[in-house]
């Protein structure tokens, strides 16, 4: 048997790994830019290649495989690890990133949510809110628990939807997946925030975050971006890191100076100054 | 709070690990007969696992009763062969058959505990495809092997592992084929 070459290995993977670092490149200049069509961008990206065409996602398999320590190979998986990596150290230095614009399922969601009518939205009481986000929490210790005792690794279908870009499903599965999509419909990112073990995890790993959105001290009495936040990470004055997804929405409403008290106040305070005088505040964390 | 007892902490962990242990199948099947039949149809009788590289050979007279009864073939196991190739989560156990000129005569996934092999490497039509290959195919998923996205990890594993086992058998034991 003659012996593998390198080219025989990274050949096949050239196209995918290229693909993937565009991917990622999009989602962090959105990120950065604070750009709300490239953060689309990246959404229909997320959907379409990882999400339809790849299949790759972070799940709770994954876990599975690290509890295990029984990972795919790596030279034939290297965009598995880039992906893997990409995911551990965004989310130590910004926070649930992954959540916000690089999983194809939350992704999804959020899509979902651009399109349909903001009247279907059902405003979850606040005290419901804080409390059914531990959900996933204890989802996460179940499946964690379950697979240890059995090693079943198909538990993976009950807890996440993720199986559904591959198109293969059981009829319940499809049932349930429909289910999940409907109460989306009503209450958005649903199953993101209240429900998603690897979400859980990551928001664990998120309170690590190293460069947090800035907060004003105006932020202390203001609710207008606790009131835009669709994550419902903003609770008075603080920011959940757990689960703040990094959408940007709060950041650009910092930077809007006909919005934000803080720039109403400011402004107000200096009448003579010209009005381009204070430049847009850098917010990026 | 219940103290927890010196010997209850013992029996856990002693089961725990045990769970831990047994959560990839480290033994083959010991007796593939079935598997063996459907790869080698015609054969009268096979040899036990043995030899090095481990194998089985297929026989269509039995060798007992006919000493030069001529080799239809050899079967192997892909665990055997190449025991570092796994795919999602661990070994990808295949049962694989080569004809003296090195066309495989089948491949049977035996046993595999992938997330997604249920709908990748587990349908008969998995291995069924292999059929008729030769040593000198590409075995290229997504052109020659089938692909199915969410479980390319396992399938691209079990299509190596096929692919590598059987050239290196064909190396060692099938002179005509590697020729």
């Amino acid at each position: 048997m003659p012996a593998e070459r390198w080219q025989d290995v990274l050949g096949p993977q050239a196209l995918d790994l290229a693909l993937l670092a565009l991917f990622i490149a999009l989602a962090l200049i959105s990120f950065f830019r604070k750009s709300v069509r490239l953060k689309y961008a990246s959404l229909v990206f997320a959907v379409g290649y990882m999400g339809f065409f790849k299949s790759h996602l972070i799940s709770v398999v994954d876990i599975f495989g690290l509890i295990d320590r029984n990972l795919p190979i790596f030279k034939y998986n290297i965009s598995y690890y880039v992906l893997g990596v990409f995911v551990l150290a965004s989310t130590v230095l910004w926070g649930r990133l992954y959540c916000g614009r690089v999983c194809a399922f939350g992704a999804l969601t959020q899509l979902m949510d651009a399109v349909l009518p903001s009247r279907l939205r059902v405003d979850v009481p606040r005290n419901l809110d804080r409390n059914a986000a531990w959900i996933k929490y204890g989802l996460l210790a179940f499946v964690i628990v379950y697979f240890v005792v059995t090693h079943d690794l198909l538990v993976y279908r009950f807890v996440e939807p993720f199986w559904m870009f591959g198109l293969f499903g059981t009829t319940a599965m499809w049932i349930g997946l429909g289910a999940l999509l409907l109460a989306t419909v009503f209450v958005r990112n649903l199953y993101c925030r209240f429900l998603c073990p690897v979400g859980a995890l990551l928001g664990v790993i998120s309170n690590v975050t190293v460069f947090e959105i800035k907060r004003w001290s105006e932020c202390k009495t203001c609710k207008i971006c606790e009131k835009a936040c669709e994550w419902g990470a903003i609770q008075g004055p603080k920011i959940v890191k757990t689960e703040c997804v990094r959408c940007d929405d709060c950041e650009r409403l910092y930077a809007d100076q006909k919005k934000c008290p803080h720039w109403i106040i400011l402004l107000r305070a200096r009448p003579s100054a010209p009005k381009s005088a204070p430049a847009a505040p850098s917010v990026q964390a | 709070m219940v103290k927890l007892s010196a010997p209850f902490v013992l029996v856990f962990a002693a089961v725990s690990s045990a769970v831990l242990l047994a959560a990839t199948r480290i033994i083959t099947n010991p007796k593939p007969d079935a598997e063996l039949k459907q790869l080698f149809p015609s054969a009268a009788a096979f040899s036990p696992l043995a030899g090095d590289p481990l194998h089985y050979e297929a026989y269509a007279t039995d060798p007992k009763t006919n000493p030069s009864a001529p080799r239809l073939g050899i079967a192997f196991w892909t665990t055997d062969m190449v025991p570092d190739e796994h795919g999602y989560h661990g070994p990808i156990h295949i049962i694989v058959g080569l004809d003296l000129k090195g066309t495989i005569t089948g491949a049977i996934v035996d046993y595999d505990s992938e997330p997604y092999g249920y709908f990748s490497v587990e349908p008969p039509k998995f291995g069924a495809q292999f059929k008729g290959k030769t040593i000198r195919d590409p075995f290229v998923v997504g052109r020659d092997v089938d692909a199915v996205s969410r479980a390319s990890i396992s399938i691209a594993s079990a299509t190596r592992a096929i692919r590598d086992g059987s050239r290196l058998i064909a190396g060692k034991l099938l002179p005509e084929a590697a020729r």
